[in-house]
């Protein structure tokens, strides 16, 4: 009986392993994360605005019914990106990710930009040189260290009722969405 | 060769047998543990996972994590694990129930009542989904709730139905069978920002009707 025990215990550290190992390795395993979904969808340099999905399709990325959403995906070896435009008073918020799927940085519209999106995204390098060369810098321009050179902004809109979703729409898809050269 | 060689040696042989099927035995126990311990463990905390990263308030479960730059590893592999587009931390927070306040997975054959304040948010929205992320809602006009347009109950509390059964007041109608999901979003919460991590009262979930 205590050499059955024995090998319980066993079993149980080994199980502890099992577990630490899966937690560890499964987002490097994973090949249908949040980045790659969003690249699929988003070619580089064009904002794309995610169709509806309506009620019985299939939702892979778990998208609200009542908002907008807006992708743009950045690659800024060549410089930095703007992601930028007028947008609605209504509630709309940005979220950058990473390729890794985590978001990087974040702010919704009661953070002081009201209805103007003006948000720079810069990688080390060029966040150095942003502050070395003390470029003069628009009040009000968000900067954003992406810490690679790979980055999607995800712009949510929300419409405060469903008659005005296609105005809003349209807003969100004429924003800026491009690196600068 | 004496009778009593022959013996020693059957016996021996027997005892060796059952050595090494005990062993057999044991080994494939404490393999049989480890597995089951193993994923099981990992199973639990990617989808329940109150014990770990997740925060459980009554039905509703949030992951308050995921909307950071560097999620812990459980956060990390849920995140991994569904593929969704969460928000940011500064975008608000989504919670999740799968079952009822007695602990019952929600049926969608039933219609359940939601009941409470929701806890502060610029808005949020109130939806049904299958357990794939499918909308569930019977209706293209009317996908899900949404706090602006609702009836407040006096007191200003949500108070709304959500399933197939024809209901008063804010009624989410709902379509098919099985368990399903209810997900409330709150955009720009309170909940969790700025070091926040108490949690006040979340809506009730009670079951109105079922076939």
């Amino acid at each position: 009986m205590s050499r059955l025990l024995f090998w319980a215990a066993g079993g149980l550290v080994l199980g502890g392993l099992i577990h630490l190992i899966v937690i560890i390795t499964l987002p490097d395993a994973a090949t249908r994360g949040v980045w790659n979904r969003l690249s699929a969808i988003a070619p580089a340099e064009t904002l794309v605005v995610i169709d509806d999905i309506g009620p019985n399709a299939p939702n892979p990325l778990g998208l609200d019914p009542e908002l907008l959403y807006g992708v743009c995906r950045l690659e800024l070896n060549d410089g930095p990106g703007i992601v930028s435009g007028p947008l609605p008073l209504a509630f709309w918020s940005v979220a950058v990710f990473n390729p890794s799927g985590h978001v990087i940085y974040s702010t919704t519209n009661r953070s002081g930009s009201g209805d103007l999106l003006d948000m720079g995204l810069f990688n080390p390098s060029q966040t150095r040189l942003l502050a070395e060369q003390r470029f003069e810098i628009n009040e009000g321009l968000l900067i954003v260290e992406t810490g690679g050179d790979d980055a999607i902004a995800v712009i949510r809109l929300a419409p405060p009722h469903p008659s005005m979703r296609e105005r809003y729409r349209d807003i969100l898809a004429g924003l800026a969405c491009r690196t600068l050269r | 060769m004496p009778d009593w060689i022959r013996l020693r040696s059957r016996h021996w042989t027997q005892t060796k047998v059952f050595d090494v099927l005990g062993l057999l035995f044991r080994l494939l126990f404490g393999l049989a543990i480890a597995l089951g311990t193993g994923f099981g463990a990992s199973y639990y905390a990617l989808t329940d996972g109150r014990l770990l990263a997740a925060v459980r308030v009554g039905p509703w479960v949030a992951w308050p994590d995921v909307g950071q730059a560097a999620p812990n590893p459980y956060t990390r592999a849920y995140l991994a694990r569904t593929g969704h587009l969460q928000l940011g931390h500064a975008e608000g927070i989504q919670f999740s129930a799968f079952s009822d306040d007695d602990g019952e997975a929600l049926d969608a054959r039933c219609t359940y009542e939601i009941r409470g304040t929701v806890p502060g948010a610029s808005f949020w929205t109130l939806v049904a989904t299958a357990l794939d992320g499918t909308n569930i809602a019977a209706s293209d006009a009317l996908p899900a709730l949404h706090s602006e347009r609702i009836a407040r109950s006096g007191a200003g509390d949500l108070v709304a139905a959500v399933g197939p059964h024809l209901s008063p007041g804010n009624w989410l109608e709902t379509a098919g069978k099985g368990e399903f999901v209810i997900l409330l979003t709150l955009y720009d919460a309170t909940a969790f920002s700025g070091g926040n991590s108490a949690l006040g009262d979340m809506p009730s979930i009670r079951k109105l009707v079922c076939p």
